[in-house]
């Protein structure tokens, strides 16, 4: 393909914490360790110095992913080896918490980055999404109840990316807009891509919800029947797709019916199933209240005392995510991928 | 499923926390005097690791400590009187003056020892786990260590111990940044230690060490899986320690105003008091009124520490062997 010396930089988010939850304990969720994470990355850099990237920005941490990224970038000076584009480790303050991913993909939306591109679990991504605006996100799964972001080889959604951020695609044919819930508990507003899950549990804790007897409510963007994660609860009795113009909700307990879930790797389980039914775009619902906490995207972020009013709205104009199959299919239709050096097949 | 918390589980928390917050500032103030013997390395600032791993535990379960020990002692219930004679070295202590801060041990209660080798736990561990899997006992053993001691060939050992004959041990590491005045970024290669558990076959996971509720989840979820044959884990508390490696240290390694930081912003105390007040299960009079009783406790533990008798020559070969 063309190097072309116009080709925009990329972002990088790696959550130093995704991976490595109580959900190994509860269930049989893999492990992520950070020399994978930095696998990772290096398996991108790859693909993106093949697509004529010039400058990525990275997100710095206290737990040795950047770190990692460094030693490696710095061993490569001098060996010989194909050059990878320029890594920026952005200068910001770090916190070790959910606050230096939003700064990072702050700073990344400002420096204009093509696409960001996201290690992590639904989570992460619910953080990245939070702050992006229409800066697209190319999703990678590091975590562990994963419904939104792909379980893809790096290497190819760097090369997506990559083409991406280079022109040889289109907006249209490379993004896909997601959906997202909003929900309001008393002058709290949070966002969630995959599920809201309102539970009995009246702490935040571990922040994972793996016991179905505590599960209230469950409120789905998109619950699809081959995702792990709270979801499926939702996509056993009301399937929706990730593109159809709706949501879907479940409430659990009493003498309904019940269904068998895969609400986290390795725990198929029994949840009772009492009313479900459809959300609306843009139609808010009201959440029973009660004392207890709602988990968004598989993890517990908020405290109920029984007293605030809560209400989720689903809306279609979540963020833009990159379809990479789309990506890749359209570059090499386009010759794209052809090498300068050698000549057409 | 970690048991749920009840009102008086909660009461409890919060007592032991306090408790272990006043034992430790106590002695910041008092080893400054020079009137107590040895070395002292405090735990303020972790109380919501030994509180939230030990209220999952019974009497018959055991742990094993670490030189930065008096948290982990007060958590499983030892008394905070007997220890406090026990540091000044007086013969009422735990184990009548003889051991002082880094040999407190209570086999009562289930508390193999403070450990002044780093690692050392973690065979020990090995042992009691392995006495209540040959006697089909429902118990667990919980080695407590640190960032540094995570750099041991014995930690190394005994978590391969523990997975190849399944005993019911977990190992808890408490990362506090520092081994004594090296940095963990310095000298832990992987950064998480949570990530080596899968190189000897058992789960590992990392949960917020200033969040008692997380720590409490965490950890009862690994000593349920225990209890019920599932082997052991390893769970990584990441917290921070408010003094230094021991009382003298200047700490000139950390960073201006790091501690205070996070004493501002994390605090287990304060996180804990502030989420059950505002959810209205416990009231703030209640835990003033817990601060007030603890706080009487440790003065009459130390004045009482001052009064008592050291031991005496004739006690210098007294438990010195055991029979067994």
């Amino acid at each position: 393909m063309k190097h072309s010396s116009s080709t925009a930089a990329l972002g990088i988010i790696a959550n130093p914490a995704s991976g490595r939850d109580i959900r190994r304990l509860t269930s049989r969720a893999l492990v992520f360790p950070t020399v994978e994470k930095v696998n990772m990355i290096e398996r991108l850099l790859g693909a993106f110095a093949a697509t004529g990237v010039q400058r990525v920005l990275m997100m710095p941490d206290l737990v040795g992913i950047a770190a990692g990224l460094l030693r490696a970038v710095e061993g490569r000076r001098g060996q010989g080896e194909a050059a990878w584009p320029e890594v920026e480790f952005l200068d910001m303050p770090l916190t070790d918490s959910a606050l230096d991913t939003q700064r990072a993909v702050e700073r990344m939306r400002a420096a204009g980055v093509a696409a960001i591109v996201v290690l992590g679990g639904d989570g992460t991504h619910r953080i990245v999404a939070g702050a992006c605006g229409e800066t697209p996100l190319a999703t990678l799964s590091s975590g562990t109840n994963n419904a939104f972001p792909d379980l893809r080889e790096a290497t190819l959604t760097g090369l997506a990316a990559g083409l991406f951020a280079a022109g040889a695609v289109t907006p249209d044919e490379a993004l896909v807009r997601n959906k997202r819930l909003r929900l309001q508990v008393g002058e709290r507003e949070e966002l969630a891509l995959v599920e809201v899950c309102v539970t009995h549990l009246e702490h935040v804790g571990a922040r994972a919800v793996w016991d179905p007897s505590s599960i209230a409510e469950v409120y789905a963007a998109f619950a699809e029947p081959d995702a792990i994660g709270l979801s499926s609860i939702v996509a056993g009795v009301s399937p929706v797709g990730r593109r159809q113009p709706q949501g879907a909700w479940v409430h659990c307990g009493g003498e309904g019916h019940g269904m068998l879930a895969p609400i986290a790797p390795g725990l198929v389980v029994p949840v009772p199933i009492s009313a479900s039914g459809l959300l609306q775009p843009d139609q808010p619902v009201a959440l029973r209240s009660l004392r207890g906490s709602v988990a968004l995207d598989g993890e517990r972020e908020i405290e109920l005392d029984g007293r605030q009013t809560a209400t989720l709205t689903l809306e279609l104009d979540g963020p833009l995510s990159l379809d990479v199959p789309a990506t890749l299919d359209a570059a090499i239709r386009r010759g794209a991928l052809h090498h300068p050096a050698m000549g057409r097949p | 499923m970690t048991k749920a918390l009840t009102r008086d589980d909660l009461l409890k928390a919060y007592r032991t926390m306090r408790t272990i917050r006043e034992f430790e500032e106590r002695l910041h103030t008092d080893f400054a005097t020079g009137e107590i013997p040895g070395f002292v390395h405090l735990y303020a600032g972790e109380e919501a690791s030994a509180t939230g791993v030990c209220m999952n535990l019974t009497a018959e379960d055991h742990i094993a400590s670490t030189h930065r020990g008096h948290g982990h002692c007060i958590a499983k219930g030892v008394d905070p009187v007997g220890m406090m004679a026990e540091i000044w070295g007086r013969k009422t202590g735990t184990c009548k003056g003889k051991g002082g801060s880094m040999h407190i041990a209570d086999l009562s209660v289930g508390m193999l020892g403070a450990n002044g080798i780093v690692g050392g736990g973690g065979p020990l561990v090995c042992g009691t786990a392995l006495a209540a899997k040959l006697r089909g006992q429902p118990y667990v053993s919980v080695c407590f260590f640190g960032d540094g001691a995570s750099n041991q060939g014995t930690i190394f050992e005994a978590m391969n111990l523990a997975s190849v004959w399944n005993l019911p041990v977990i190992f808890l590491a408490e990362n506090n940044g520092y081994a004594e005045a090296t940095s963990s970024k310095f000298s832990v290669a992987c950064d998480n230690i949570a990530d080596r558990a899968s190189a000897f076959g058992m789960p590992g996971i990392t949960v917020d060490g200033f969040d008692f509720f997380a720590v409490y989840e965490a950890a009862g979820a690994a000593i349920e899986r225990a209890r019920k044959g599932g082997g052991p884990s390893l769970v990584e508390v990441k917290l921070s320690r408010y003094y230094g490696h021991f009382e003298g240290d200047q700490q000139t390694y950390r960073a201006p105003g790091e501690v205070q930081n996070i004493r501002d912003t994390k605090d287990c105390l304060l996180q804990f008091a502030r989420r059950v007040t505002a959810n209205g299960q416990i009231s703030q009079a209640e835990l003033d009124a817990i601060d007030a009783e603890v706080k009487a406790l440790i003065d009459g533990s130390v004045a009482k520490a001052k009064s008592d008798p050291k031991p005496s020559e004739a006690d210098l070969l007294t438990d010195v062997y055991v029979s067994y």
